[in-house]
């Protein structure tokens, strides 16, 4: 990828190379060039991932025996990690490629449709369709990314298991997510905060490897869970319920709270009254108030659609918390333990800052804590950006995450950051697709995106980012074939690199070949196809497959050339009628067919095969209809241009039994005339310092213009 | 009318190019084997491995054995052997492998190409069995025509005919003991007969003037009830019908043709042609009169579908990828199971590159 560096490692390289794996080959090369040769670098793509690094210079053979190679050539294989290192897999990430391709030209394809009707309208181009397809577009692409299905629960649950067993989520797809809840779901707008803080619980293991999580909280605790016998003497116990609860997550808040001592049938008797507290409390949070359309099964809380709705039960809720805070029922709750942890988690609950401070760990888990308990109607980017800023402060990182960058980027609606953040961390394939993300519907997006720049070379950001990615497709063997329709969703530059792609590859690999002129025909690039079939032809001709050679070139309509293989040919036939040689040509004479315009002179071939064919009859013994025959055939080819004037004089020789016939003339005056023409034509042409000699006797020139002076002056007393 | 439909239609993922694939003859009344000819472009390895399909309600392939060859595998072709399955298959850089399965445990005998030297400058780009396996006739891109005959002592070849590169060819296909077709560049179809060397007995060429109608023959099939016509697929989606006995004349089946009639099913490369042994009652009752009993495609757009003499084509499968190959059980033919592959890697299938469709055929009305 040409100008984009990485994080991997050291940042001063393009791509990471680990040279620990193993140490490359190196070949040597022999050559044969003369000296001087300046010392040549060559830095070329081999197969895959592999750079095959050439150096050439002048063998040094001057005092020594051993002559020491004039060059050497080694395969460096890069490490094949792209910028994140999930899709290091090369076969996960093909499935990606592959499978982002039919959504994204789908896409491609409504736009332009969607630009054209448009047009005929004199309306902006975006309206409510368009939001449904880059929703549809951005949810194809989301589900390709991996999904989040929890491996299937045992049938009888266990009441120690907190955390279900998810298979580990990519950060790609917790991005991609995050553009979507941004960009793409305008409809769910209104319970984005919901939204978010699904998002947190679907991805908060993500952070766990770089900074403390409530997700590692949970599950370090869950390891300890199995030997602890009285939970709720254990801090971590009471850590666990905070946190979980603070970060939204109900359900396990609840699961744990039951797990309390108290609810044991033997202590149930002497801890009523702490047992009725913690009920209270896991009732109140399992009752939560959410701002949202629905809740998926086994998620807690009770949904409101409606703002105004939402506003009245939420004061109720907090009405209850609050009352249950005053209630003379603490006074009665001998563990000290459980009563301060209760109260703990009713600040929590009633939004209490400090509370909440302290029961996350980074600020997006503080920042989703604020939207649950204290801001749940906050809207607007804008003030969304205020009270991340503010959690940031309260929580800081040393070194931020690159999903709290990309949040940061996007609360901050700067486009340009959201853009870097993307290439930077998550590689060429997101910031090729993500595009059409960012642009739907933001007008100052687009115009970033699509502005013309000079120092980008003429193109737009858009147009630059599409062409870094088709670049990395087509650095690999398995998927150049599809970078074709992101290139050609490039207005600029895209059909000149799909021409060199195409250009690139082995037209004399006949499959390969194939597919190239297939992509062609669907691009409307007959010119790059034609081309490549007239380099397969040319191919093909060298090899000795002469037939293959024609055959390439017809298609190809390569008029030059089929020229110049004519006159090659022709070395060949130019022989006498006798020459055996001429029998196995008559395969690809045939072939070629008689009304062949595309043959170039090869037509002359065709006629010179009939003519020769009748000539032999004549020479079998077969008279008077095949000589006619034989000399229809004479005047036709000496008629015909393409017939190469080196011809002329043989083609007369061998006919000089038709021109003496004997029972009567078989050519008429006008017919021996036009042969006397071009005998003289000849003779002409013969002064000519440039003039080939045919092998033909000494006397043949003066053999046939007496024959056809015989036949001149029988013709013109028949007539 | 009764037509086909697809009953059962199920993607089996490769984690390799699949170059070609067959059915093999069966080696027991139970067991089901399938020949797959592989290509890891990773690591550049090739293979030809017997798979056991078992066919529950999700069918699978199990390897059983394999075989690597000299090079990348070109053409694929099985038959039966005094009750052995017998295997033929060629390469990209001109070696020919015959191989016999074992009977008992699917595991291969022989190894040896044959002979051991190369027989084709370049790729040899076609090959059929006799049905008996008694013989197999290759041809390749130099023009080289050879015939290997598999008899009890040995194995034997010799030199049917060499055009010393002045005309290629693409495909074979035995019509009888004695008689075979081959197919080349230009829509070429030539007849040969063993009982008169020197050359091809008679020919079919495509107008070479015309580009559209002067394509590359990429395969050939020829039915046994049916000796003297060949079905022919290549270039251009055309699929035609070439009588021996009219040689100058071809039924066009599907492709750009001039006349209206014809319907155009694909325009990019059809990659094999097979006659459809499933048939319907109707389609019998055809086969006492003239016409060009049906036929099965694959292309490069990834169709596949039957075709039928002056019907509209029956499409089975239309695939956002490249069909190269598939094969019909021959042993089953009522409720019958194809193999289809896609060589285009990727395709969303899955992890893989390679994709094995398994499928069969119910009659709906």
């Amino acid at each position: 990828m040409p100008g984009l560096l990485t994080e991997s490692g050291n940042s001063s390289s393009v791509v990471s190379y680990s040279p620990a794996a193993e140490t490359p080959a190196v070949y040597t090369l022999h050559h044969c060039l003369k000296p001087p040769i300046t010392p040549r670098l060559s830095i070329s793509w081999s197969r895959g991932n592999t750079l095959r690094v050439t150096i050439l210079r002048s063998p040094e053979t001057a005092n020594s025996v051993e002559e020491e190679p004039g060059g050497k050539v080694v395969d460096l294989k890069l490490s094949g990690e792209d910028v994140d290192s999930e899709i290091n897999d090369a076969v996960r990430w093909r499935r990606i490629a592959y499978g982002s391709l039919s959504p994204f030209a789908h896409l491609q394809n409504k736009k332009n449709a969607m630009a054209a009707l448009s047009e005929l309208r004199h309306s902006t181009p975006y309206d409510g369709d368009w939001s449904k397809y880059i929703l549809e577009y951005s949810k194809e692409i989301n589900s390709l990314l991996g999904s989040n299905k929890s491996s299937p629960a045992s049938l009888i649950e266990d009441p120690k298991t907190v955390l279900k067993n998810v298979e580990e989520p990519s950060s790609l797809k917790a991005a991609w997510e995050l553009l979507e809840i941004f960009y793409a779901d305008k409809q769910s707008h209104s319970w984005i905060l919901e939204r978010l803080v699904d998002w947190l619980s679907d991805y908060n293991t993500l952070f766990s490897g770089q900074v403390p999580s409530v997700h590692l909280r949970l599950v370090e605790f869950q390891a300890e869970l199995i030997n602890t016998q009285v939970v709720e003497n254990e801090i971590k116990y009471w850590q666990a319920i905070s946190s979980a609860l603070a970060v939204g997550w109900l359900d396990i808040a609840v699961k744990l709270l039951r797990l309390h001592g108290s609810y044991q049938l033997n202590q149930l008797g002497t801890r009523e009254t702490e047992n009725g507290l913690v009920e209270a409390v896991a009732v109140l949070v399992s009752k939560m108030p959410r701002m949202r359309a629905d809740l998926p099964s086994g998620k807690l809380g009770e949904c409101y659609f409606n703002k105004s709705d939402f506003v009245r039960a939420w004061e109720k809720w907090r009405a209850q918390i609050t009352k249950l805070d005053c209630s003379a029922f603490w006074l009665q709750c001998s563990h000290h333990e459980t009563k301060e942890n209760l109260k703990n988690l009713l600040q929590i609950l009633l939004g209490n800052t400090s509370a909440l401070s302290s029961a996350t760990c980074h600020w997006v888990e503080l920042y989703i804590a604020h939207f649950l308990y204290i801001r749940p109607l906050t809207s607007g980017l804008e003030s969304m950006y205020v009270l991340a800023q503010k959690c940031i402060q309260l929580k800081p990182t040393s070194s931020p995450h690159k999903l709290m960058r990309l949040i940061l980027g996007i609360l901050e609606e700067n486009t340009e950051v959201v853009l870097a953040e993307c290439s930077r961390s998550f590689g060429p394939w997101m910031i090729a697709h993500a595009t059409e993300l960012l642009t739907a519907g933001s007008i100052e997006a687009e115009i970033l995106l699509k502005e013309e720049r000079d120092k980008l070379g003429g193109i737009s950001i858009e147009e630059s980012h599409r062409l870094v990615y088709a670049q990395v497709l087509s650095s690999h063997a398995l998927t150049w074939q599809i970078a074709p329709i992101y290139l050609i969703s490039c207005m600029k530059h895209g059909l000149g690199l799909l021409e060199i792609l195409l250009y690139k590859q082995p037209a004399y690999h006949s499959q390969v070949l194939l597919k190239n002129i297939e992509i062609c025909r669907m691009y409307d690039l007959d010119s790059v196809s034609s081309n490549a079939m007239k380099i397969a032809g040319v191919h093909h001709w060298k090899h000795g497959r002469k037939g293959a050679g024609v055959f390439w070139l017809q298609q190809a309509r390569d008029e030059v050339r089929l020229n110049r293989i004519a006159q090659k040919l022709f070395d060949f036939v130019g022989k006498s009628i006798s020459d055996e040689s001429f029998e196995q040509w008559e395969g690809l004479i045939e072939l070629l067919g008689s009304e062949s315009k595309t043959a170039g002179g090869l037509e002359f071939l065709h006629k010179y095969r009939d003519f020769k064919k009748s000539l032999q009859q004549v020479q079998d013994g077969i008279f008077n209809d095949a000589a006619r025959k034989a000399g229809e055939a004479l005047i036709l080819l000496m008629k015909n241009p393409s017939t190469p004037q080196r011809f002329w004089l043989p083609l007369l020789y061998d006919s000089l039994k038709l021109l003496n016939w004997q029972e009567r003339p078989l050519l008429n005056v006008s017919q021996t005339n036009l042969l006397l023409n071009k005998l003289q034509e000849l003779s002409v042409a013969r002064l000519r310092p440039d003039f080939v000699e045919v092998g033909l006797p000494p006397q043949a020139l003066s053999s046939v213009r007496v024959a056809l002076a015989t036949n001149l002056g029988r013709a013109i007393l028949e007539e | 009318m009764a037509t086909e439909t697809l009953k059962q239609f199920t993607r089996l993922p490769q984690s390799t190019y699949i170059d070609a694939l067959r059915f093999l003859p069966p080696l027991s009344a139970l067991d089901r084997y399938v020949v797959v000819a592989s290509f890891n472009s990773d690591s550049d390895e090739t293979s030809i491995g017997i798979h056991a399909l078992t066919s529950t309600d999700t069918p699978t392939l199990t390897l059983q054995s394999s075989f690597t060859p000299s090079s990348r595998t070109s053409s694929l072709k099985v038959a039966q052997k005094s009750l052995n399955p017998i295997i033929a298959a060629s390469t990209v850089a001109g070696f020919l492998h015959i191989l016999f399965p074992n009977p008992i445990d699917a595991s291969f005998e022989s190894k040896v190409p044959v002979p051991e030297k190369r027989l084709y400058l370049g790729s040899i780009t076609g090959l059929d069995l006799q049905e008996n396996g008694s013989a197999c006739v290759s041809v390749g891109e130099d023009g080289r025509v050879n015939l290997i005959s598999v008899g009890d002592s040995g194995l034997d070849y010799r030199q049917i005919f060499d055009s010393k590169g002045l005309v290629s060819y693409t495909a074979a296909q035995w019509a009888s003991p004695f008689e075979f077709a081959t197919g080349g560049l230009g829509n070429l179809l030539q007849w040969w007969d063993q009982r008169r060397p020197g050359g091809p007995v008679t020919q079919f060429k495509g107008n070479w003037a015309n580009v559209a109608s002067s394509g590359i023959v990429h395969s050939i099939d020829i039915h046994p009830s049916r000796k003297h016509t060949c079905v022919a697929g290549g270039s251009y989606g055309s699929v035609f019908a070439w009588d021996v006995r009219r040689p100058h004349q071809s039924i066009v089946l599907s492709g750009i043709d001039n006349s209206e009639t014809t319907t155009c099913l694909s325009e990019s490369d059809v990659w094999e042609v097979q006659y459809d042994t499933f048939m319907s009652a109707s389609d019998h009752a055809k086969l006492s009169t003239t016409g060009v009993l049906p036929v099965m495609i694959c292309s490069e757009d990834g169709i596949l579908a039957v075709l039928k003499q002056g019907e509209e084509p029956t499409e089975l499968l239309a695939e956002n990828c490249a069909i190269n190959c598939f094969d019909i059980d021959q042993q089953n033919p009522s409720f019958r199971m194809g193999v289809y592959c896609f060589i285009d890697e990727g395709v969303a299938y899955n992890d893989r590159y390679g994709v094995i469709g398994l499928f069969s055929m119910a009659n709906g009305s």
